[in-house]
């Protein structure tokens, strides 16, 4: 019988009863791993020598999960899916990775991601591209590719993820599970490779509300190594989830959810925005309120050419360690500048040094007050509209994407010049830091499509309330993936 | 005709110590102009220049200054020269950078 496709609760019930030891647990993941890991791809490494622990008190106790490859592990390849480390082996373990070997959690593999978190289609990894195990021709999302292909697949009930423009909560809405990114600063960042400091935080793929939740209250907290990080300690997310959302005022933006505002709409986008609205009558069923709100278009329009231009930049700040000196593959040359450049341009895909280009560019004297600067005003005028709405709302809900996960063709990698908001609104929630989750909310085409509810910060505890009440009410709660074309 | 020519493009990488393929540089010059465009929605905000840019989503304040008395833990060289691909005992080696 199968056992590990379970949540977390029902697989913590199995091990305290002794109906299934940890040893079997791992087993049986581990082996489902190697099962998907030809048609998905999604793992950098399956770690076969996994041990089993001791089932305590903890839920986490005994259980397997996936750990995405940009996460330090002491002892274990971590390779940020880039040539550049393709064999580095870190001297000590993420925060999150320790937390959840303190609560006891077995990590099983190292998962795909978009190359240094920088991509949003699960194909710019060293090891090759991560395939949707609904349909195997399509994307996956990214950056959070493998650990959103493999949670789908129930090889374990949750991977760690990290999202610094949407990569936890788009990648979770293309594979019909549940994707959460807390309150910046909620989660330790110390050990994750970084992108964009300002704008990175880490946190899970599930899916169940539930789980999110468990696997938050285990990695949270305070931690000394990570600057930003803030004492959550009075926060209880499971504990908290009672599903009364009754009263609660929510908000959308007209001018992204009217279908009116696209030119020549595809049925897929139709199909999603009309099971968007359908999402929000059922919020209205479980006596919420729910209300349209108009936000300035200039604006609007510039939330994508922000999060290019915010987080290009501080992207080749914090790429600069990336010298094969000390660290990383040693590039040829007769001078230490030399091999630098050589280990890096050999070290980065084409697609990330588009990014550095652009970084480099808008970083340039003469750019910075144009481009750079203005950037960080434009964020500063989104958080305070954000700002203002949560003042007066509980919680902002969006579709996620234009749709279901595109497929895999040859040019979706190359800059197509739109300005979509729709696809890059999720960028919102790391703007502001604020708590975001992702849930799925039906079919489009046979294939999952998502809904993402954002709270104000530190409100976690509220918005992953009206994600579970809106869970309970429809058929999605621990869906697993299944081939439909 | 792009705005952007060939060798500002390299120039803007080797900034970073990244050098570009052909393909590359092909890429990056294609898409440049239009990249700049969707920049530049940004500037179409009315008076941008006059709101203080926000570097952090919210305010992080500090409360605890470490005490000098705490030592942090120190890592063995050895274990940080791993994954280094030339060192000479406790050193990294690079060819001879002071003449």
């Amino acid at each position: 019988m199968e056992n590990i496709n379970k949540n977390i609760s029902e697989l913590h019930d199995l091990l305290v009863n002794k109906k299934v030891t940890s040893e079997e647990l791992i087993k049986e993941s581990i082996a489902k791993c190697h099962e998907i890991q030809e048609k998905t791809n999604s793992f950098v490494m399956i770690l076969d020598d996994a041990k089993p622990t001791d089932v305590t008190d903890s839920l986490l106790s005994g259980i397997p999960y996936g750990m995405k490859d940009n996460f330090s592990t002491k002892g274990i390849v971590t390779t940020g899916s880039s040539n550049s480390l393709k064999d580095y082996v870190p001297f000590f373990d993420a925060t999150v990775i320790k937390k959840l070997k303190e609560a006891g959690a077995v990590g099983v593999t190292k998962t795909v991601l978009d190359e240094f978190g920088m991509g949003c289609t699960g194909t710019t990894g060293h090891t090759g591209i991560v395939h949707n195990p609904w349909s195997y021709k399509r994307s996956a999302s990214g950056s959070s590719s493998g650990s959103a292909a493999s949670v789908a697949c129930g090889v374990y009930p949750f991977a760690l993820g990290s999202d610094t423009g949407d990569s936890i909560r788009k990648p979770a809405a293309y594979t019909g599970i549940v994707g959460y990114k807390p309150t910046y600063g909620m989660v330790s960042r110390y050990g994750l490779f970084p992108y964009a400091s300002s704008l990175d935080t880490v946190g899970c793929l599930t899916r169940s509300v539930e789980d999110a939740a468990i696997v938050v209250d285990a990695i949270k907290g305070i931690d000394e190594n990570d600057m930003t990080s803030w004492d959550s300690s009075d926060i209880k997310l499971k504990e908290n989830l009672d599903g009364e959302v009754k009263g609660k005022k929510l908000f959308y933006i007209k001018e992204i959810c009217d279908i009116s505002n696209y030119a020549n709409p595809s049925d897929e986008l139709k199909e999603h925005l009309d099971n968007f609205k359908k999402t929000v009558e059922l919020c209205k069923s479980l006596g919420m309120g729910v209300e349209e709100v108009n936000v300035d278009k200039t604006l609007l329009n510039a939330l994508p050419p922000t999060y290019v231009v915010v987080s290009y930049a501080e992207a080749t700040s914090n790429m600069s360690n990336l010298t094969g000196i000390s660290f990383g593959p040693r590039g040829e040359g007769d001078n230490v500048m030399d091999m630098i450049k050589d280990h890096r341009t050999k070290g980065f895909s084409p697609l990330i040094k588009r990014r550095f280009v652009i970084g480099s560019y808008v970083l340039q004297s003469e750019n910075q007050e144009k481009y750079f600067l203005n950037a960080k005003r434009v964020r500063r005028l989104i958080v305070n509209k954000m700002n203002e709405l949560f003042n007066k709302y509980d919680a902002l809900i969006l579709p996620v994407g234009s749709g279901p996960a595109k497929y895999l063709d040859e040019n979706m990698n190359i800059y197509n010049g739109e300005n979509n908001v729709l696809e890059e609104h999720l960028q919102i929630g790391n703007y502001g830091g604020y708590p975001s989750i992702t849930i799925p909310n039906g079919f489009v085409s046979k294939l999952p499509v998502g809904v993402n509810i954002t709270g104000k910060v530190k409100d976690d505890i509220n918005v992953l309330n009206i994600a579970y009440a809106l869970e309970s009410k429809m058929d999605y709660k621990n869906q697993l993936a299944r081939e439909v074309e | 005709m792009s705005n952007f020519t060939k060798e500002m493009i390299n120039n803007y990488a080797d900034k970073l110590l990244i050098g570009l393929t052909s393909e590359e540089e092909e890429m990056i010059q294609s898409e440049f102009d239009q990249i700049e465009k969707n920049m530049n929605l940004i500037n179409e905000i009315p008076d941008i220049s006059k709101v203080e840019p926000l570097s952090f989503p919210f305010e992080v304040t500090l409360t605890d200054l470490r005490s000098d008395e705490d030592a942090s833990e120190e890592i063995p060289i050895d274990i940080l020269l791993q994954n280094c691909d030339s060192y000479e005992g406790r050193e990294v080696e690079v060819p001879k950078v002071v003449g």
